[in-house]
């Protein structure tokens, strides 16, 4: 073996990767585990999507099952017919998502930039300050008297956004996305040209650091989408609960629905006509459908945002 | 030359562009002002009685909740923690979240190192990034979802009780039934975050040299020799650094899956209430803030001790693998 690569050597690298590869049944033993993974994912998603279309009775006699005999966007027409809360919620929750997005982006970015700089002279303290917050963090008792009683943003849109828009985490990593991806040279030589320091940042650092900001937007908005604590430790009024709070609300009020069905038979013909079972799997439909859909075409900022988030910086 | 050009230019232009960049950082400390440095101060809470009293006219700040905390509130020392200790099932809670975390960190670790090292060993790499975008998923999904999930597999009508129907079996009521619920908490846990740590991994993986597998192979070593004696010891400080920051988190859980999964069932409270959960579910009823007070700042001071003892220790045995 150690001869044939000696003597050729331009075949060697392919040939000991080759040499190197799993063996064919453990290769196949791999498939298989996988494929049985990724079930777990895409079944209990498929599983929602067929219930959110079956007919209502039909669930209610045979109950949850992997197909449908027939298939009605009943639920879903149910969903915007009678559902003036759902789309409050969705609303509730796509403003908070945008707004939140763009805070995040700005503030942290901003944030990063400076720390990024060896010749901003209180560099040192100023990543303390970030880097303490994730260390020591005061609690939830603390956080929701101040929120109430101080800040004042309960039962606002404000709950939904204006606590998870800054993140200590997402500067490091925007710090670490700066030193490697700015050169330095590119900011001196904006210096030399005598660009102060926002208009370098604007107009040099930024464009630069689009990636970087794209990772930043995107964690940032699948946080605030998909967050549901705040909503239910600072909001109390109906109008403005985000889509997690009111699905959760939903999910447990409809199961309370349909145990009192089957204790009380004549309630259960009033149950039976609003769809509670498809309906409500309906409502998990819409509100993991943007993210679902969006996922594919985000995954690699994703992946980078992730990576460079190890990177010791 | 060049060097002492740009030292020029940075002592002439020093103050003027700090103050630029001082003006950079204004919308981010006004956010961990808000949301992490004014909490602070509110811990004292844990060690007084608290009542919202009315302000005085001639008090500087007109707000109830900071002259209340502040001036007007008694000290009580011990006092909350000691209730906090006597209440029933406080054991149960301290039980449930240390214990599922230390499970979640090992059956986690292995989980996901093992996707990682199989997505990197698998032949057919356009099959592997399939795979690998599909165990992301879970990630980007809320647990309110996750719960919707649960709720169609193991409500009475659902898939798991038609299953076991179809294969002559009897229905379990589930969401009665606490002895499986530790069980599918450790399964939705690594269903839903092995991804994301798994591309950690994966990221170590793919940046190391390949040159160091090709000469073992050359050498003899089998491909478990290589994983036993390259990959796992390569992986290891990643390994280290993220246990470091979940010994930190020990007394913390991940309150949306605690809270919702089990969908308000009570006869599963005593396997799926953690601390967090018992906090929320105190200050809600609100009857006794002492409790989750005391309760929440246990685990602000232990998890803020356990990161930097943690971190210590690290740092002693590797300095490499220490988090600061």
């Amino acid at each position: 073996m150690s001869k044939t690569s000696i003597a050729q050597p331009a075949k060697k690298a392919k040939k000991t990767q080759e040499l190197n590869a799993v063996s064919p049944v453990a290769n196949v033993i791999m498939h298989i585990a996988f494929i049985l993974i990724c079930m777990t994912v895409l079944v209990p998603l498929w599983v929602i999507v067929v219930a959110s279309l079956t007919p209502e009775m039909e669930l209610i006699e045979e109950g949850y099952k992997f197909y449908a005999k027939s298939l009605t966007p009943e639920a879903y027409g149910f969903l915007f017919r009678e559902g003036s809360i759902i789309f409050t919620a969705y609303k509730n929750t796509i403003i908070a998502t945008l707004v939140g997005m763009a805070l995040s982006v700005v503030s942290i970015s901003l944030y990063a930039y400076p720390l990024s700089r060896k010749e901003f002279r209180f560099r040192r303290f100023f990543t303390f300050v970030s880097f303490f917050t994730m260390l020591f963090n005061a609690g939830v008792v603390p956080f929701y008297f101040v929120s109430r009683q101080i800040l004042k943003i309960d039962n606002s849109l404000f709950a939904l956004f204006l606590p998870l828009s800054f993140s200590a985490y997402w500067v490091i990593v925007m710090r670490t996305f700066y030193t490697s991806n700015v050169p330095d040279g590119v900011i001196e030589s904006a210096r030399i040209d005598g660009a102060s320091e926002w208009r370098t940042f604007i107009q040099i650092v930024l464009p630069l650091a689009k990636p970087g900001l794209a990772t930043v937007a995107l964690f940032s908005a699948i946080g605030i989408w998909n967050n549901f604590f705040n909503c239910m430790l600072l909001v109390d009024t109906a109008e403005h609960y985000n889509l997690q709070y009111m699905i959760y609300s939903t999910l447990s009020n409809a199961r309370f629905l349909s145990e009192m069905a089957t204790q009380v038979s004549s309630l259960g013909e009033t149950i039976a006509r609003l769809p509670t079972n498809a309906f409500r799997m309906a409502m998990a439909g819409v509100t993991m459908g943007p993210i679902i859909l969006a996922y594919p075409f985000f995954q690699k900022y994703f992946v980078s945002g992730i990576t460079l988030g190890a990177i010791k910086g | 030359m060049a060097k002492k050009k740009a030292l020029n230019i940075k002592q002439r232009g020093s103050f003027r562009a700090d103050l630029a960049y001082l003006s950079m950082l204004l919308p981010g400390l006004a956010f961990m002002f808000c949301f992490n440095y004014l909490p602070m101060p509110a811990i004292i809470m844990a060690f007084k009685r608290y009542g919202l009293a009315p302000v005085p006219k001639d008090f500087p700040i007109q707000n109830p909740f900071i002259y209340s905390l502040f001036v007007e509130n008694p000290w009580v020392g011990l006092q909350n923690f000691q209730f906090l200790i006597r209440t029933p099932s406080m054991g149960d809670y301290v039980r449930n979240t240390v214990g599922y975390n230390l499970i979640f960190m090992v059956v986690g670790t292995v989980v996901a190192v093992a996707i990682a090292i199989g997505v990197n060993e698998l032949r057919n790499r356009l099959a592997a990034k399939f795979y690998h975008t599909v165990i992301f998923l879970p990630y980007f999904l809320s647990w309110i979802i996750a719960s919707y999930v649960v709720y169609a597999f193991l409500s009475t009508n659902g898939i798991m009780n038609n299953l076991l129907v179809s294969f002559g079996g009897a229905t379990v009521d589930w969401y009665r039934t606490p002895r499986y619920w530790p069980f599918i908490l450790i399964f939705a846990n690594v269903w839903k975050h092995s991804g994301y740590s798994s591309i950690l991994y994966l990221s170590t993986l793919t940046g190391f040299d390949q040159e160091v597998y090709e000469s073992a192979a050359i050498d003899g070593a089998t491909k478990w020799q290589q994983i036993r004696y390259i990959t796992v010891p390569l992986l290891t400080p990643m390994i280290v650094l993220l246990q470091i920051l979940a010994v930190g988190r020990i007394f913390g859980s991940e309150f949306d899956m605690f809270y919702s999964l089990p969908n308000g069932s009570g006869p599963l409270a005593k396997v799926t209430t953690t601390i967090d959960v018992f906090v929320y579910n105190a200050l809600r009823t609100g009857a006794q803030l002492g409790l989750p007070s005391a309760a929440s700042f246990f685990q602000a001071v232990v998890g803020f001790v356990l990161v930097l003892t943690t971190n210590f220790i690290v740092r002693r045995f590797d300095a490499d693998m220490a988090l600061f």
